[in-house]
């Protein structure tokens, strides 16, 4: 009797249904695998002075929304202060990246650092590789492509090509500020000094920040000075 | 089934009076107004980040409730024997438990569903419109926390002391929400034992990243269609059934003195 104490658990009903159901749990387990890390790790190494801890953060807590849209305000901040001009904002595009690689789908992130990345600071293979990584996770964004062919022929100085894209983003209505001052930079560039005054003055009456108030007017004064110089009064 | 009934509404009372719908209150408040806050201090689409961050404040919500009930009821039903008047009664153990983790997840649905709702509520009266998958992801919450909910309760008949059941059950999510991770590992690690391993561990854990639609709420590639439902509610039942048999086998071999 006392041999076959340690065997009368065989005989419950309950570690017979525990098995049966384990084994319904691992088939169905093992069809999910689809649904899980949908997106691979980026192979692209970050800079170390890019907090990487926040994406091991976001990635194992499932959190990864929150922890990109917390540290998209870091990477505003980051692109606001002025003593990280210093070193023409070195750390932006990594920043950028590891917001993307946090909130893929979150298209903010492409055109404002693609956008500073090229046209203020100069640095278009940066600004391409991040529209890249925007335009792999969203195909269907047209704008991202926009910007990517207006980056291109700006780096090759093909203002023509430029100008109908940049225009194609000012009249969508949601375009940021920056990028007004990119066309009007660009109006400029290619000749069009008319053009240029139209949009600063529209900028100068719109704007809130005192900063591109007198960037604005700075501009206007050198554009008329130049329209003056190029067309004397008789 | 009627007394299954019985002991999920005497744990919903009790989790109900023990003040645990604070959380609810105090999370609609700081979570919405946070959110609100970070949402105009950010750039871009703010209703979309008011979204982002209501959903992790919902799902975040619900995992405190869990904690804090599964603390505080440990305390009542095991440490004072408030257990002993519950099973004197013609209740058997498995009923107990059912009725305990039915409880436990009307007070559960409770939070993550007013969290929800007041999300929705806020985006619709700004004139803002919810993504296309928000009501999914919110299905997926709450299936996630029945699974959440199971576990727990089986943890809670298992540990012996109420630090160990938050412990066990903290770990447990967080673990579960490396599963991608793990899959990860599994793919690039060679050693056939240290294969196997992550593997026995792969499925003995719950697969949490399953019910993470929140953070993939505008992936254009993400589909849920029927045989995406289909395969999720069969995991979370599977799995529920396979946890509660534990639980429950666990219960009956426990000795109350």
């Amino acid at each position: 009797m006392t041999a076959a104490r340690p065997l009368a658990w065989t005989k419950d009903w309950r570690f017979r249904a525990l098995a049966l159901v384990f084994a319904l749990q691992v088939f169905c387990s093992a069809r999910l695998g689809p649904w899980i890390h949908p997106t691979p790790f980026s192979e692209e190494k970050l800079d170390k002075k890019v907090p990487s801890s926040l994406r091991a953060v976001g990635y194992l807590t499932g959190f990864r929304l929150l922890v990109g849209q917390l540290f998209w305000i870091r990477v505003i901040q980051y692109y606001g202060d002025s003593d990280n001009a210093s070193n023409r904002y070195a750390d932006l595009y990594g920043y950028c990246s590891l917001a993307s690689d946090l909130n893929p789908n979150f298209i903010p992130i492409y055109p404002f650092g693609a956008s500073a990345l090229a046209f203020h600071l100069k640095r278009p293979l940066e600004a391409e590789r991040l529209l890249q990584k925007g335009i792999e996770a969203n195909p269907n964004e047209t704008r991202l492509k926009l910007l990517y062919a207006a980056i291109a022929y700006q780096n090759t100085g093909q203002y023509k090509k430029v100008i109908p894209f940049l225009e194609a983003q000012v009249v969508r209505g949601d375009a940021p500020e920056m990028l007004l001052n990119i066309l009007a930079n660009t109006y400029q560039e290619a000749g069009r000094p008319q053009d240029a005054i139209n949009l600063w003055k529209r900028i100068l009456a719109n704007t809130d920040d005192q900063a591109t108030r007198i960037e604005a007017a700075q501009k206007l004064q050198q554009l008329y000075a130049t329209l003056k110089k190029s067309h004397p009064a008789p | 089934m009627n007394r299954i009934l019985q002991v999920a509404f005497f744990t919903y009372r009790e989790l109900i009076r023990s003040n645990i719908l604070i959380v609810l209150i105090v999370s609609i408040l700081a979570i919405g107004s946070l959110s609100f806050l970070l949402s105009l201090l950010s750039y871009g689409d703010s209703l979309k980040i008011f979204t982002d961050l209501g959903l992790a404040g919902a799902e975040l919500a619900g995992w405190m409730v869990l904690l804090l009930g599964l603390a505080v009821t440990y305390n009542t039903e095991m440490d004072q024997k408030a257990i002993f008047l519950q099973l004197a009664k013609p209740v058997t153990r498995g009923e107990y438990l059912m009725g305990r983790v039915l409880g436990f997840f009307a007070v559960n649905l409770l939070v993550v569903l007013g969290n929800a709702l007041f999300l929705a509520v806020m985006v619709l009266a700004v004139g803002g419109s919810l993504p296309p998958y928000f009501a999914v992801s919110v299905i997926f919450m709450a299936l996630e926390m029945l699974v959440l909910t199971f576990l727990g309760l089986t943890y809670q008949m298992i540990a012996t002391t109420m630090v160990r059941v938050v412990l066990y059950t903290f770990f447990t999510v967080l673990l579960g929400r490396m599963i991608g991770e793990i899959q990860w590992l599994i793919e690039k690690q060679s050693a056939p034992f240290l294969k196997g391993v992550l593997t026995v561990v792969y499925y003995c854990l719950p697969n949490l990243q399953v019910f993470d639609l929140k953070d993939r709420i505008y992936d254009p590639t993400l589909v849920v269609g029927f045989t995406q439902w289909q395969e999720v509610l069969l995991y979370s039942f599977s799995y529920s059934a396979v946890v509660f048999l534990i639980g429950w086998i666990s219960l009956e071999r426990r000795e109350f003195r």
